[in-house]
């Protein structure tokens, strides 16, 4: 709970520098609302309950098109906001923690594309800093991915995400036979590095010139913020959830077999919600952060322990006037009374240490 | 070792510990220069390449192994990584291990096509995922039962209508008076990466792959 308490902090205190504000959702919504939002795959492993009147709720599963939803039904353009939330979905996993998760998250509405994307990278990043995880970042695209299939003439979307997402030559080769298309998609799931492996998919592909120019500018906002160089361009990078329709990033750390968080681009999903507001976004995964926190035996975490105090029959006044000093210094501490314990500060006549006997000074 | 070994610059190779993919795994890392320094019933070992350590599991396991971030790289079979429905990058494919997930049916049974078996009929498999996603696809609900292994004896036992198995040659089906009626998915061996390990390693996965792809030509 220390390490949660810390990660959250440390997060608050960024995303409140950077200007962003903090919003609670509700746990539970309309599930179609959710589903036009989200999109079919991720409401498969939302769960869902019934209301009175026979309706279809669902439990928070992710944060994002909440907002969305928000803001559109307030007809607000609010540009930035952020929450830290549980959620709550169907995860084949023995452990049965893994179905509620805490999420960290930060949507920035409106704004320019290339700068707002920098934004929410270089945002995540700094986060991740504060709290002591020094995480690296990959780009993908799904406009690229879209502009490449349309360019080919490829159809079947989700399973050129499945192959690409598995890197599998395989995969694709069932769905086109196209040598040029294969060429092009094999060379953007195996090259990674900055924003020129885009120049070579583009050069390849015979498109996505605007797709290049957007990285190009992309890194230059990055390396305004200081980092550039934590970020590769891997257009195999995918995100589960279908709203995204631009960059997509995913945040990662050695020695954390999975991504401690991501995000991207999702223009479309506002459109549905009736906003022509342009988004981006990325959420963090609060448990991974603390995992990763646990195998660095990181100890900026900082000192809880709590100081007990003890008061001898007829002293309880000058013993709370004693706490009340401590805890104005910020010191954790308690009062009981005197029972015979063998370590804190004991009050009576004099204050003194019971483990050594020597005077508090007060 | 760690939990979450991939942490450092090494790379941990997950690797079948028995069965038939055991014997061509080692040979193919044998080429690209990497020998196990220990034998084969040890679970980890270091090997000839100073940066590389192999474990040796279930062959079933490995996607796991490799999906947690145990191991970096894995060599399993592409119907092994299917049934575990986990995500991980396929590099490369190695080529050997060859064989086909089929359908198949008692001769006698008169259906000669995947799409002819009846709604409810029941079927047998050691890969219940792989096969109640390609019924789902083929619009057929089935009643899928998941067996251990001898999966072909089934049908004449009178536990199921239809089985979905492994078949390199058709002689084991042949011999249990089955025929295939149709292909679920061809599997070869795979090398396998875990998503985070590739960010991490690039360098040294990228070459590593390369070097037994280009075994493989």
């Amino acid at each position: 709970m220390k390490k949660y308490l810390f990660v959250e902090e440390r997060f608050r205190e960024v995303l409140k520098r950077w200007g962003y504000r903090e919003v609670r959702t509700s746990t539970m919504d309309y599930f179609d609302i959710i589903r036009g939002g989200a999109g079919e795959g991720f409401t498969d492993s939302i769960f869902k309950v019934q209301d009175s009147d026979g309706r279809l709720l669902s439990l928070r599963g992710e944060v994002t098109t909440q907002i969305a939803r928000m803001l559109a039904s307030k007809a607000k353009d609010e540009g930035r906001l952020c929450y830290i939330a549980n959620c709550i979905r169907y995860i084949e996993a023995k452990n049965l923690s893994l179905r509620e998760y805490w999420q960290a998250g930060a949507e920035l509405i409106g704004g320019e594309r290339v700068a707002s994307d920098a934004e929410a990278v270089a945002l995540a990043l700094e986060m991740l800093d504060s709290a002591g995880i020094p995480a690296s970042v990959d780009l993908g695209s799904m406009s690229a991915i879209r502009e490449l299939m349309d360019h080919f003439r490829i159809k079947d979307y989700r399973r050129v995400v499945k192959a690409i997402s598995m890197k599998s030559v395989d995969e694709l080769k069932k769905l086109t036979c196209d040598r040029h298309a294969i060429r092009a998609f094999s060379l953007l799931m195996s090259k990674r590095g900055k924003a020129e492996v885009v120049k070579m998919v583009s050069e390849e592909a015979g498109c996505l010139e605007g797709e290049w120019r957007y990285f190009r500018d992309l890194y230059c906002a990055l390396d305004a913020y200081g980092y550039a160089s934590r970020a590769n361009v891997d257009l195999s990078t995918m995100r589960e959830l279908e709203y995204y329709n631009g960059v997509v990033f995913e945040l990662f750390l050695g020695g954390i077999g999975l991504p401690i968080g991501g995000g991207g681009r999702y223009d479309i999903m506002m459109e549905q919600f009736g906003l022509d507001s342009p988004a981006t976004g990325f959420a963090l995964s609060v448990d991974l952060c603390v995992r990763a926190l646990s195998k660095s035996d990181n100890n900026g975490v900082g000192d809880d322990r709590v100081l007990r105090v003890f008061y001898e029959e007829g002293y309880m006044e000058k013993a709370v006037g004693l706490v009340r000093r401590l805890r104005s210094t910020g010191r954790a501490c308690t009062l009981d009374k005197y029972k015979g314990e063998q370590a804190g500060l004991r009050v009576g006549e004099r204050v003194v240490w019971i483990e050594t006997g020597d005077e508090y000074e007060l | 070792m760690s939990s979450e070994a991939a942490e450092g610059n090494r790379l941990i190779i997950a690797v079948p510990n028995k069965g038939r993919m055991r014997d061509p795994t080692v040979k193919v890392l044998d080429g690209a220069g990497i020998r196990p320094l220990e034998g084969e019933r040890v679970y980890f070992t270091k090997t000839t390449d100073p940066g590389v350590d192999l474990i040796s599991v279930r062959a079933a396991d490995i996607p796991v192994y490799v999906y947690y971030g145990i191991a970096d790289l894995g060599v399993t079979g592409r119907d092994i990584v299917a049934e575990t429905g986990l995500e991980v990058y396929e590099l490369a494919d190695l080529g050997f291990g060859r064989c086909d997930l089929v359908v198949a049916v008692r001769k006698d049974s008169g259906i000669s096509d995947p799409a002819e078996i009846p709604h409810g009929s029941k079927v047998a498999t050691e890969f219940p995922k792989v096969t109640t996603d390609y019924f789902n696809e083929l619009g057929t609900q089935v009643e899928t039962i998941t067996l251990r292994g001898a999966v072909e004896i089934a049908p004449t036992l009178g536990l199921a209508n239809a089985i979905v198995d492994i078949s390199s040659t058709g002689t084991t089906l042949e011999r249990n008076s089955l025929v295939a009626i149709g292909v679920v998915m061809s599997s070869s061996a795979r090398l396998i990466c875990n998503k985070i390990s590739y960010k991490t390693k690039y360098d040294k996965i990228e070459a590593l792959t390369e070097r037994l792809k280009g075994l493989r030509s």
